[in-house]
C-alpha cells in the first residue's frame, strides 16, 4: 500500500469521500483517486456505462473489478454520461497506472454547480489522514 | 488486527510496499506494487515466489502410524514410500471436511514412526484435536512445528532453474524428485538437504499454482537472507514476490480448491478430486477411513462441486452467488476468480501456457472457479450464475487453465 505522502493528489480536480474524482472544470471528466486504485489493486475488468446514461449522486453506474472483487462506481455527481473511456475494455489498467490521465472513467455533462459539495485535494488528503 | 499472526518476513513485504490483509488469523500479503495479474502472469512465464510461512505443519511420532494416518485420512496412503507426499482429505464423522493435507512419510522403524502433515492456515490446532480423539490419537505425539519453521513456495516454469541454483549437491537432490516428492526433513537438524549457504531444508516438489514448483520449509532465523537469495537468482526469469491474491487466482485455475471454501462442512464427494478418495472400480472404497460410511451413504444425494469457466472476467460476489439453470435455482459459487492469462478464440478456451494457443493470443482473461450444485451437470453445460448486481454465463468445464507445467519432468524443465 503506497504511504499517504506517496499519494498522487492533484490540484486541479475534485474529489468525493468515496475516492472518486473529477475534474474542476469542463470538460468534467471522472475517474478514481491514486488512493482508490491503489487499495483496489490491479484491475481486471472496468464495467462503464453507456453514452447518455443518466448520473444520480449516490447511485451506481459501473465497477471496477480485480482478480478477486467487484467494486461499485458511485456517481459523486447529477449529470449525464458524454463520453467513456473505450481504452479501458483492452487495458483497464490504465485506471492504476495513470488514474487522473489515460485512466479516466467517463465524462460528464452536467452544471459546474455540481462540484460544489465536493472536496479539494487538501480536504480530501485530511479525510485520508483521518482514516489513517 | 493487532493480535493477527505475522511471518518472519512479516518487515520486508511491507518494505517492498505490499498491500497486506488479514487471512486465518494471519497479517500477509496480498499483492505488492507490481499487483496481483502481474504476479499471476511472472508464475506462468517464470516464477513468482511466495510466503506461505502461514500455513501449518504437524509433526506426528508414534508406533504404527502409517496404519493410524491411513485410517485418519481418506487418501490410500499404504503404499505411500518415504520420499513421496500425498494429497488427502481429513473428514469428520459426517463425511465432512476437517481440512486438506499433504501426508509427508519420513520416517519408520526404533525408536517411533515420524510423518508429517502440512495443513491450512488456522487449522492446526483444529486438526491434532481431531487426530486426537480418534482411535490411537492419544497414543500419537502431535507436535505443532510451524512457529519454528518459515515455507516459501517458488512457483513456475523456470523454478528448477533457479533452485537449482541455490542447492547444495543438486545433482543428487533433484535425482528422482517428481511431483509430488520431497527430500530433507522437518527437523531441520536432521535434515541432509541443504542450500549453498549452508540453511538445512525440506525441498517438496509441491505447490498450489499448478505450475512446476518447490514448496521450501527452512528456519525461522534463514528466511531473510534465503528469501533475497532466491529473489536474486531467480532476476533473469523474471521473478517476483507475489501475494496471496495471485495464489488464489493460480489455484483456482489449477483445480485446486481452498480449504472451508470449496471443500467444507459438507460430504467430500461428487468433486473434481476424486483422486483424493482410494476409488474401487465399482465406486466402493477399497480401504477403511474415517468419514467413509458417512461419503457412500452420501454419494447418492450430496450435491455435486463442478469447475466453470465464464466468457469474460467479470465475476459475481462468492458469498452470495447463486447458480441458475433458467430460472431454476441449482445452488451456489464457492469460488470466483478472474484468470488473466486465459481468453476464448472462436468458444474456445486458451491460456497463455496453451502449446496450440492462436498466433498473437492476447486474452483479456476469464473468471473461473467452483459451483456447487444439486445435479451433475454435464461438461459443456452453460448456467448462469448471479448475484445482486448481475447474472452472467458460465460453462461447466472438466478443467480449467490449459498448459500447467507442474508435472514437466525436472529434464524437461532444465532444458
Amino acid at each position: 500500500m503506497k504511504e499517504l505522502n506517496e499519494l498522487i493528489l492533484p490540484t486541479n480536480v475534485k474529489y468525493h469521500a468515496d475516492h472518486e474524482w473529477v475534474s474542476a472544470a469542463a470538460p468534467f471528466k471522472l475517474g478514481i483517486s491514486d488512493y482508490a486504485q491503489d487499495a483496489l489493486g490491479a484491475l481486471t475488468y472496468v464495467e462503464l456505462p453507456e453514452v447518455g446514461a443518466k448520473l444520480t449522486l449516490g447511485e451506481e453506474f459501473g465497477t471496477l473489478e480485480s482478480t478477486k472483487s467487484v467494486s461499485p462506481l458511485i456517481s459523486p455527481v447529477n449529470g449525464t454520461v458524454k463520453a467513456i473511456n473505450e481504452s479501458l475494455s483492452d487495458n483497464p489498467d490504465l485506471v492504476n497506472s495513470d488514474p487522473y490521465g489515460e485512466g479516466w472513467i467517463i465524462e460528464i455533462e452536467m452544471e459546474a454547480s455540481e462540484l460544489a459539495p465536493l472536496l479539494d485535494a487538501a480536504a480530501y488528503k485530511a479525510l485520508l489522514e483521518n482514516q489513517a | 488486527m493487532a493480535t493477527a499472526n505475522k511471518t518472519v518476513l512479516y518487515p520486508v513485504h511491507t518494505s517492498l510496499g505490499a498491500t497486506m490483509g488479514g487471512f486465518c488469523g494471519w497479517d500477509m500479503s496480498l499483492w505488492y506494487p507490481t499487483g496481483a495479474v502481474k504476479e499471476h502472469l511472472a508464475v506462468l512465464s517464470g516464477a513468482g515466489l511466495f510466503d506461505t510461512s502461514h500455513m501449518g505443519v504437524i509433526l506426528a511420532e508414534g508406533q504404527g502410524l502409517r496404519l493410524f494416518i491411513n485410517r485418519a485420512v481418506t487418501k490410500d496412503i499404504s503404499d505411500l514410500k518415504i520420499g513421496r507426499a500425498g494429497y488427502a482429505i481429513v473428514l469428520d464423522e459426517n463425511g465432512y471436511t476437517v481440512d486438506d493435507t499433504i501426508v509427508y512419510p519420513l520416517y519408520e522403524g526404533a525408536p517411533a514412526d515420524r510423518f508429517a502433515l502440512v495443513v491450512n492456515a488456522g487449522n492446526t490446532q483444529p486438526v491434532i484435536a481431531h487426530l486426537k480423539q480418534l482411535p490411537g490419537g492419544s497414543d500419537i505425539k502431535w507436535t505443532d512445528l510451524a512457529g519454528e519453521l518459515s515455507k516459501f513456495d517458488l512457483q513456475g516454469p523456470a523454478s528448477f532453474k533457479i533452485m537449482k541454483t541455490l542447492v547444495a549437491n543438486p545433482e543428487s537432490v533433484f535425482d528422482s524428485l517428481p511431483y509430488f516428492s520431497f527430500k530433507g526433513e522437518f527437523d531441520l537438524s536432521l535434515s541432509k538437504v541443504k542450500l549453498t549457504d549452508g540453511t538445512p531444508i525440506l525441498l517438496s516438489r509441491t505447490g498450489y499454482t499448478g505450475e512446476l514448483g518447490f514448496e521450501i520449509f527452512l528456519p525461522n532465523d534463514r528466511a531473510v537472507p534465503v528469501w533475497e537469495a532466491l529473489l536474486e537468482a531467480g532476476k533473469p526469469f523474471g521473478t517476483i514476490p507475489c501475494g496471496l491474491a495471485a495464489r488464489d487466482s493460480l489455484r483456482a485455475g489449477a483445480v485446486l480448491p481452498l480449504s472451508h471454501k470449496d471443500i467444507g462442512a459438507w460430504p467430500f464427494i461428487n468433486n473434481p478430486w476424486p483422486f483424493a478418495l482410494p476409488y474401487a472400480a465399482d465406486g466402493t472404497f477399497t480401504k477403511d477411513f474415517h468419514g467413509k460410511d458417512a461419503l457412500l451413504k452420501a454419494a447418492g444425494t450430496a450435491d455435486y462441486t463442478l469447475p466453470f469457466i465464464g466468457f469474460d472476467p467479470r465475476k459475481v460476489d462468492e458469498h452470495s452467488g447463486k447458480v441458475l439453470q433458467g430460472d431454476r435455482e441449482i445452488g451456489i459459487v464457492l469460488s470466483a476468480v478472474a484468470d488473466m492469462s486465459l481468453g476464448r478464440v472462436e468458444g474456445q478456451v486458451f491460456g497463455l501456457g496453451s502449446p496450440e494457443k492462436p498466433a498473437g493470443f492476447n486474452p483479456k482473461g476469464l473468471v473461473c472457479g467452483f459451483v456447487k450444485v444439486a445435479e451433475n451437470l454435464p461438461v459443456g453445460t452453460v448456467v448462469s450464475i448471479k448475484d445482486d448486481r448481475r447474472a452472467l454465463k458460465i460453462e461447466i468445464v472438466g478443467d480449467i487453465r490449459p498448459g500447467r507445467t507442474a508435472r514437466w519432468p525436472l529434464k524437461k524443465a532444465g532444458a
